[in-house]
């Protein structure tokens, strides 16, 4: 098991730093002068400003000194609002994302492995068939499709009965965090669920099934203690995946619902070209997504037991 | 002798994709108390579907079984509410499955598995459960039964692993014991012991036992009543002895001959020619017919009555009266 | 009762000879059959045939294709789409690209009525020639004069009411020393006239222009007179007036219609409206699609045509080059996509002005490939093995000829069922990036930057955002449809199962 962990970390870290790698010649291949960018700069300021950015040096000194900040969780500073570290911008907004993110991953856990088992459960009916309709609605209609109706609806509502369900757009109370954070998991929900329905349909088969039912045991407790269980097993490992659809998802909930996020910093730097804070927050998420991957197969090696005890 | 399980006119469909299969068409069997029942054919031919429709283990849909009886101890179980089924499922008959590396919960401890069955049915705290589970493994042979009782079934090999399944099926000392292939996925030495294994079981519980094979050797060993299944019916039924010496249908013949066995002095097997005929269209005379060397024109369009010589039935038209004058 | 059982003894008793003579029967009776029956059968081989029709594999799924309605369904609407894109522009040929700035953001219409009207002529205001009043007049009557303000008299519209301006006339109340006019988008009920619009502080001026914010739809106007003190009345008269576009000279000629002044000419319809630049959305929906299709499409038999290359390679050849491609896979397949597009968008997409498809289709392709490759390496591994290659390996065919003989007709279903699952997730991911405001830039339109562009006026004008959205949901919706029935007509694993 701790080997596998290890593996598994060191493959991360080469996966991180290709990301980095790839930033960081990426950006400097961009055409351009990060620094003009429309803006006549004299001499001695443009002399100041390389210096300060390190933009005076060969390229691989940079990419040595760019690696060296990275290891020490220094991602420099802005380029278009001065004076502001990207980890100031992290420290500052990433919360938020987490927090949507964190809200979004448990309503579409939640949802999809109860939708996913009832659709199982309940094979070939109407209830099965609304969920599968509902699933494949959700994997193909765009999250901003959702977020727009969402707010379309409750502007209704509002104007018609005149009672605000839920704040439109904005950030601050748990009731901002409702329609944003269920929007966001929905996707993620109907793709979960498609996963665990399928997934009992497969162990409804299986002979030790067949086994529990030559055993006596009662339908009910075959359900909770053979079927479910191993179910919804191969559904975790997907959570990994999940959470990382989830975390680039949050992008575009974060500009609809106008939500302080770091996503929305993210793409405003990438519209401003703002070269700093994109690589900082390119190797930031990079690092994160292909960790939290990481983690959850980690811990579900520790639920499951054939990992657990025999190794990958 | 009396009887423990008595089948009649047993008759299971599947409705599939391509259309219904008659899997079995009308079966009779007998199993008496203490004694063990082989059941011998080819696969496809109904022989697990028949046992497993006693327990309603039949996946339905799409299997539904048509008409038929089954009496356990004189009850009927065809058509029994589930939790009536349950009552008697791992209490007075237990079964064991073919696959061992698939028949066992895989995330679940051997002795939970275990336990279940003994917490369903009797009365036991958790502790005496455990106990019971540690001494079924040790009843089944498993060394250090006591670390054994914590382990994952992917820790055992496949022949441990059909040990536990045994010991899951005996824990509450049933009196009927449905072995479904226990020994075809296993290796030719774990054979021979799993079989010692359940004989030892049947004698000192004593069990009645139904033991499903493909494998005449394993029939020869254990059984004390064999019926040959062809085709979703059942065309022979006699004791060993019978079955074996004075086989009354062509099909037992075949699969005499078929069978490499010094005893029989033969330098050559001779396999029965062709396949069993399609149950999605059961043919309307013998089912044997189209592969049978002795094949007379009433069998094309005729299904043989039973005849009989005493209690050892065959299902052929050979035996008819008629019949007598005909060259085998 | 002793009877009864006796009688049911009998009974039992009567079934049990009658079994007996039965069986003595058939044991006695010589001539049951005809004895030509018990003759021994010389068949023919023929007998031992399976009865089952046999259908080839592609007949079998081309038929659970069509009989599944759903995927039928979702073939029928890929398809309608793929037209509408790709040959709606040949009868809808209004220019998407066209900017009219005199209908903006109209709501969807089929052809609003239109006034040609001289921008620059200036409103002059009228006068009514005020009856000398005598001085001599008695103060009575004066009193009774200001009392007999009445309402506003042949209240009308001057000229033609157009978005340009309204110039509405009335007659001369006497005694009245102004008057209030209002406007209201709904009838006036209970006194509610709407916006004051203006004052007329003149009692003898008669007309009025109303240059606000006008729009092509109905308005109530209202008058209210005021007495001398310049307090109104109660008295108004309400007139309806039917407000038409209004198009300037310039835009006449440029629309090909009379370009002369005061001609009603009918504007072309937008079914669909317009956005704020006043482009017709159903053109641009044609040209949007054009460009998501061409992506999702493109995008995805590339990726996947790059899959099958090296996913071939790694499963023909296997051994070091299996090795090194699958770790290569590996590295490309754990990097967060979304975040990778959006980085390899920014590093492809070489100066401003640049429309973004090119960088689009080629970081797509880049990271989509990977679970073509997986997969094809895995069934060419498991084909590899198969007893039908082998034979075909021991009786000396080339590789070149195994792999198109054997190996690509099995490998055709798998492929198939994941490029229509490729289409709807480029797609999805483009509409994504679009939306972010990182994918297609304009001048060139896609569904996703339809979307972006609609969003910050999507409480007042939903259906701009909502006509690319719904068919974005759809082209989606189709596709993964289409695929699911592919999957379940040429996947025969499933068919047993089902």
């Amino acid at each position: 098991m701790l080997s596998y962990i290890l593996k598994r970390i060191f493959v991360g870290l080469i996966t991180v730093f290709t990301i980095a790698t790839l930033t960081f010649f990426g950006m400097h291949a961009v055409p351009g002068d990060p620094l003009l960018k429309g803006k006549v700069v004299n001499e001695v300021v443009r002399k100041n400003l390389e210096e300060k950015y390190g933009l005076d040096k060969p390229l691989f000194v940079q990419y040595g000194t760019f690696l060296t900040n990275m290891i020490k969780g220094d991602f420099g500073l802005s380029f278009t609002q001065q004076n502001r570290s990207v980890n100031d911008i992290i420290r500052e907004h990433f919360p938020i994302s987490a927090i949507l993110g964190a809200l979004a991953i448990i309503a579409a856990a939640i949802g999809g492995i109860i939708g996913g088992a009832i659709a199982a459960v309940k094979r070939n009916t109407m209830a099965d068939r609304s969920i599968m309709l509902l699933v494949i609605l959700f994997v193909s209609v765009p999250s901003f499709v959702f977020a727009a109706l969402g707010q379309v609806l409750i502007a209704e509502i509002k104007t018609r009965v005149g009672v605000e369900l839920l704040p439109v757009a904005g950030w601050g109370t748990f009731k901002h965090m409702i329609l944003p954070s269920l929007i966001l998991g929905l996707g993620t929900m109907a793709f979960l669920a498609r996963l665990m329905r399928s997934s009992m349909l497969e162990v409804v088969h299986q002979d030790y099934i067949r086994t529990a039912k030559a055993k006596g045991v009662s339908s009910l407790q075959i359900f909770f203690r053979h079927q479910l269980r191993n179910a919804v097993l191969p559904v975790i490992t997907f959570l990994g995946p999940a959470v990382a659809a989830i975390t680039t998802g949050g992008f575009v909930a974060e500009i609809v619902f106008a939500i302080p996020g770091l996503g929305r910093y993210f793409v405003q730097a990438v519209q401003q070209l703002d070269y700093t804070v994109i690589m900082g927050l390119t190797v930031f998420y990079g690092a994160y997504l292909v960790f939290v991957v990481i983690l959850v197969d980690v811990i579900y090696g520790f639920i499951d037991p054939r990992i657990r005890i025999a190794g990958a | 002798m009396s009887s423990l399980l008595s089948i009649r006119g047993l008759k299971v469909e599947f409705s599939t994709y391509g259309g219904t299969v008659q899997a079995v068409r009308g079966v009779d069997l007998e199993v008496h108390k203490g004694k063990t029942l082989a059941i011998v054919g080819e696969s496809g031919c109904g022989k697990s579907v028949t046992v497993q429709s006693i327990l309603g283990l039949i996946p339905s849909p799409p299997g539904r079984i048509v008409s038929g009886s089954a009496l356990f101890n004189g009850t009927e179980m065809i058509g029994k509410p589930v939790n009536e089924l349950n009552k008697i499922r791992g209490k007075h008959i237990g079964m064991i499955f073919q696959d061992p590396m698939t028949s066992l919960n895989p995330t679940m401890k051997v002795g939970d598995q275990i336990m279940e069955t003994l917490l369903i049915h009797g009365r036991y705290s958790k502790s005496e459960a455990r106990a019971r589970a540690i001494k079924l493994l040790e009843d089944v042979h498993i060394s250090e039964a006591k670390n054994r009782v914590d382990h994952y079934p992917f820790q055992f090999s496949g022949g441990m692993r059909q040990r536990v399944m045994i010991a899951m099926a005996i824990a509450c000392e049933p009196e009927l014991l449905i072995a479904d292939e226990p020994t075809t996925a296993l290796d030719v030495t774990i054979q021979s012991q799993i079989l010692h294994l359940l004989r030892e079981l049947q004698i000192k519980n004593k069990m009645g036992l139904v033991i499903i094979t493909h494998d005449l050797g394993v029939v020869a060993r254990m059984a004390d009543n064999v019926a040959v299944m062809y085709a979703g019916q059942v065309v022979e039924h006699g004791t060993a002895e019978e079955v074996f010496y004075k086989s009354l249908h062509p099909y037992t013949l075949g699969l005499k001959q078929a069978l490499p066995s010094p005893a029989m002095e033969r330098s050559q097997l001779i396999p029965i020619e062709g396949a069993p005929p399609d149950l999605f269209s059961p043919p309307r005379g013998c089912g044997f017919y189209a592969r049978c060397k002795q094949a007379m024109t009433i069998c094309s369009d005729n299904n043989p009555r039973e005849f009989y010589e005493g209690s050892h039935m065959g299902r052929c038209w050979l035996h008819h009266p008629q019949a007598k004058g005909v060259e085998v | 009762m002793d009877s009864l059982i006796h009688a049911f003894g009998l009974l039992a008793l009567d079934m049990e000879v009658s079994m007996q003579e039965e069986k003595e029967r058939v044991l006695t009776t010589q001539n049951e059959f005809s004895q030509d029956l018990f003759q021994k059968q010389v068949k023919s081989v023929q007998e031992n045939l399976i009865v089952r029709p046999s259908l080839s594999y592609w007949q079998d799924a081309l038929r659970r294709f069509a009989a599944n309605k759903q995927s039928l369904f979702a073939f029928y609407l890929t398809n309608i789409l793929i037209l509408f894109s790709f040959l709606g522009p040949f009868i809808w040929t209004r220019n998407p690209s066209h900017q009219d700035l005199n209908s903006p953001s109209m709501s969807p219409n089929m052809g609003k009525p239109a006034v040609v009207v001289d921008e620059l002529a200036p409103v002059i205001p009228l006068f009514a020639e005020i009856p000398v009043i005598s001085t001599t007049d008695e103060t009575s009557d004066l009193v009774t004069e200001e009392k007999a303000i009445g309402s506003v008299q042949n209240f009308k519209v001057i000229g033609f009411p157009t978005t340009q301006n309204v110039v509405l006339g009335w007659d001369y109340v006497p005694g009245a020393s102004g008057y209030v006019i209002y406007r209201n988008e709904v009838k006036p009920e209970d006194g509610a006239l709407g916006i004051p619009l203006g004052d007329v502080m003149e009692g003898n001026q008669i007309s009025f222009e109303d240059a606000q914010s006008l729009e092509a739809r109905d308005y109530f106007y209202a008058i209210v007179p005021k007495d001398a003190d310049g307090m109104e009345t109660t008295h108004n008269t309400v007139l309806k007036v039917q407000v038409m576009t209004a198009i300037s000279v310039d835009s006449a000629k440029s629309l090909g219609v009379s370009s002369e002044i005061g001609t009603h000419v009918r504007l072309s319809s937008s079914p669909l409206g317009t956005d704020s630049l006043g482009r017709d959305i159903l053109a641009r929906l044609m040209s949007g699609g054009k460009v998501s299709l061409f992506i999702g499409i493109f995008a995805a038999v590339l990726s996947i045509i790059f899959g099958i290359i090296l996913g071939g390679i790694a499963g023909f050849f296997g051994g070091l080059v299996d090795d090194m491609v699958m770790r290569f896979t590996d590295l490309i397949s754990g990097l967060p996509f979304l975040l990778c597009m959006i980085l390899l968008k920014v590093i492809l997409n070489v100066g401003p002005g640049e429309s973004g498809i090119t960088a689009l289709l080629i970081s797509l392709v880049i990271l989509s490939w990977t679970g073509t490759a997986r997969l094809v390496r895995g069934q060419i591994l498991q084909l590899r093995n198969s007893e039908f290659i082998q034979a075909a390996r021991m009786m000396g065919a080339k590789p070149g000829y195994l792999i198109v003989r054997h190996m690509l007709p099995n490998l055709i279903g798998v492929i198939l069922v994941t490029l229509t699952f490729q289409i709807p997730s480029a797609i999805f991911t483009e509409a994504f990036l679009s939306f972010i405001g990182l994918g297609v830039a304009s001048p060139a339109t896609s569904w996703g930057s339809m979307c972006n562009e609609a969003i910050q006026s999507l409480l007042t004008r939903p259906y701009e955002f909502f006509a690319p959205a719904v068919v974005i949901s759809l082209t989606v919706l189709s596709f993964n449809l289409l695929g699911d029935g592919l999957r379940d007509a040429l996947d025969p694993k499933l068919r047993s199962n089902e």
